[in-house]
């Protein structure tokens, strides 16, 4: 299985070497927004603080953001959509392996290219805009999960919506909003403490706070004591329920998909 | 032909009863005909495959034709796991195909004319390696399995190359590799040949012969060439309006469905009137008159007397009694039907 999911990824890694400059165009593209944001909170911020946030916290809040959105950000799910639009999916359910193993194939193959070009432009962005940060071990220890649930929550969702192109052909259209949702509410356009209270509000209780925001505030010590446990406690559901929205989308999908014929 | 020690055992694939109806939606015209459909949807049955027979041996080169719509690729990907039938059942290689268990998954593969399975802008190699670990097949057997492919299909020189450069026939050469790299039981084949030229046609036909002969490969190929049914098929199951209208050799279709036999007259004057000929019996036709070639198209059992009297009151040069041709047989049951 294992051997299986590296072939995958080495297979996507030798495609995408024929498109090097679009996938970096790609990592760019969604470094642009965070940026923007960077230079406006900081500039805002100026020699004083807003909410508490000096300008120097500000950069540090959004370099992390630049790196946690990329890690979490799940393309595949767009992906997805067009397999089962374009009959493609045959292709996939012919093969011994769990079809979901192509998603997660191009994931972490994904992972590891906009990674390669992202870390040594936060490293020079850090170097110049000099971010300030309270770095504690605790933090960091606490990241680490904090991230690859965000990613596993991003990915599972996102992966669920994709799935309703089995009834839908316009099924995108969600994907797109949740994208919106989470430049909103998934501390992108402003950290989520910034927020009107309403929208602090729905960000806490929405899942997409957990799928970017949450991990860059664990790292950047904006989070502590109940804040953090609670804050994993609504991740670890959030997981749970888009998992399981998973497998029962996929499993009724494909009974749907057998039976109307792709 | 290799038919590997399955005297005793029970046929490789059996499928029985096997249905498949379509709800299929009903768009009348018109904007508020739309909207109402919106709001209730209507849905028709439409009946693609008709509680088909049919059982293959192991090692067997199997042709299922008939008109497009059919029923055949509705067929094959019941049988390939990955349609639901709607009635019956169907076991291949000892699974039900559209449980699509994994081990069952190993055991066969389907190469479809219109679909692709290799990565586009790598070459063919890499999508090799990458199915050959997708399919767990060991090193040194992917290896030789591979070499062999190669080499049967005189493909040397396309592997370096990217597949989306590669001409519709190269590529179809390495869809049949990446199939059988994992060396499955049963090939599925829906319209290998579609759109190649024709000494493609002729090189891939030879390869599939040839491979089956070798590996004793179940295949079961969907074609609308006649010429690659007529190369590779000595069984042929016929479908039309989703039922199963004939199971058996190919020669004996045009036996038991055309029954009629063509003679084919070359006359040793040069040009003749329709009204110069013997009168003719019933259900007999003039097919085609060119120059002193003659065409009579001929019920089979009136086929011996008449010619007989054809030869007494005409200059005949040359005469021959054929079957029809199996496209002009074809024609017949797609277009009347084969009551």
């Amino acid at each position: 299985m294992m051997r299986s999911g590296f072939a995958l990824m080495r297979g996507l890694w030798l495609s995408w070497l024929q498109y090097r400059s679009f996938f970096f165009i790609l990592a760019f593209g969604w470094m642009i927004a965070p940026l923007i944001y960077l230079f406006v909170w900081s500039t805002a911020a100026g020699d004083s603080s807003i909410a508490g946030l000096t300008r120097g916290e500000f950069v540090a809040y959004y370099l992390v953001l630049i790196i946690v959105n990329q890690v979490t950000y799940a393309q595949t799910n767009w992906t997805v959509g067009d397999l089962i639009r374009y009959g493609q999916m045959n292709q996939v359910l012919l093969r011994p392996i769990p079809p979901i193993f192509d998603a997660l194939a191009s994931e972490f193959a994904g992972k590891v290219v906009y990674l390669v070009f992202d870390l040594p432009i936060v490293a020079l962005l850090a170097l110049i805009l000099r971010p300030e940060m309270d770095f504690q071990l605790v933090n960091a220890l606490a990241f680490i999960p904090a991230l690859a649930l965000a990613w596993a929550l991003r990915f599972f969702w996102g992966y669920a919506l994709a799935l309703l192109a089995f009834w839908s052909t316009r099924a995108d259209a969600l994907l797109t909003l949740q994208d919106s949702l989470i430049f909103l509410l998934a501390g992108q356009v402003a950290p989520v403490a910034l927020l009107p209270a309403g929208m602090q509000l729905a960000a806490r209780i929405l899942p997409f706070r957990y799928m970017v925001a949450f991990p860059v505030e664990v790292l950047t010590g904006h989070l502590a004591g109940a804040d953090l446990w609670l804050g994993f406690a609504a991740q670890g559901s959030w997981l749970i329920l888009a998992f399981v929205l998973y497998v029962v989308l996929w499993r009724t999908g494909l009974r749907r998909y057998t039976a109307v014929g792709g | 032909m290799i038919q590997p020690q399955t005297t005793k055992q029970s046929p490789l694939i059996q499928v029985q009863n096997l249905t498949k109806t379509y709800r299929v939606p009903i768009r009348p015209e018109g904007l508020s005909a739309s909207v109402k459909s919106l709001l209730h949807p209507q849905y028709s049955q439409v009946t693609a495959v008709n509680g088909i027979n049919f059982s293959i041996e192991a090692g067997a080169m199997v042709g299922l034709i008939g008109p497009n719509g059919a029923g055949k690729t509705t067929t094959l990907k019941m049988l390939s796991g990955l349609l639901h039938p709607s009635a019956g059942t169907a076991t291949v290689a000892g699974h039900i195909p559209w449980q699509r268990h994994p081990d069952y998954l190993r055991r066969i593969s389907m190469v479809m004319g219109n679909k692709s399975q290799m990565l586009w802008d790598i070459p063919p190699l890499d999508s090799f390696r990458v199915l050959g670990e997708v399919y767990a097949v060991p090193g040194a057997d992917f290896r030789r399995t591979l070499d062999e492919l190669i080499d049967l299909l005189e493909m040397q020189d396309l592997l370096a190359k990217p597949v989306r450069n590669l001409s519709l026939g190269e590529r179809m050469k390495c869809e049949l590799t990446a199939s059988l790299l994992h060396r499955p039981a049963v090939l599925f084949l829906d319209e290998p040949t579609l759109g190649l030229d024709v000494s493609m046609q002729l090189r891939l036909r030879r390869f599939l012969a040839e491979y089956n002969q070798r590996r004793g490969v179940t295949i079961i190929l969907t074609s609308h060439y006649m010429a690659d049914v007529l190369a590779l098929c000595p069984r042929v199951i016929l479908i039309h309006h989703g039922q199963l209208v004939y199971d058996g050799e190919l020669n004996g279709l045009a036996r038991k469905l055309a029954p009629f036999k063509m003679l084919r007259i070359v006359l040793s004057s040069e040009v003749v009137a329709p009204e110069d000929l013997p009168p003719l019996p019933a259900g007999a036709e003039v097919a085609a008159l060119e120059g002193n070639i003659l065409t009579l198209r001929v019920p089979r059992a009136e086929a011996p007397a008449l010619t007989a009297r054809l030869l007494q009151t005409l200059a005949v040069a040359d005469l021959t009694v054929e079957d029809p041709p199996i496209e002009a047989v074809m024609d017949q049951i797609y277009t009347e039907g084969a009551a």
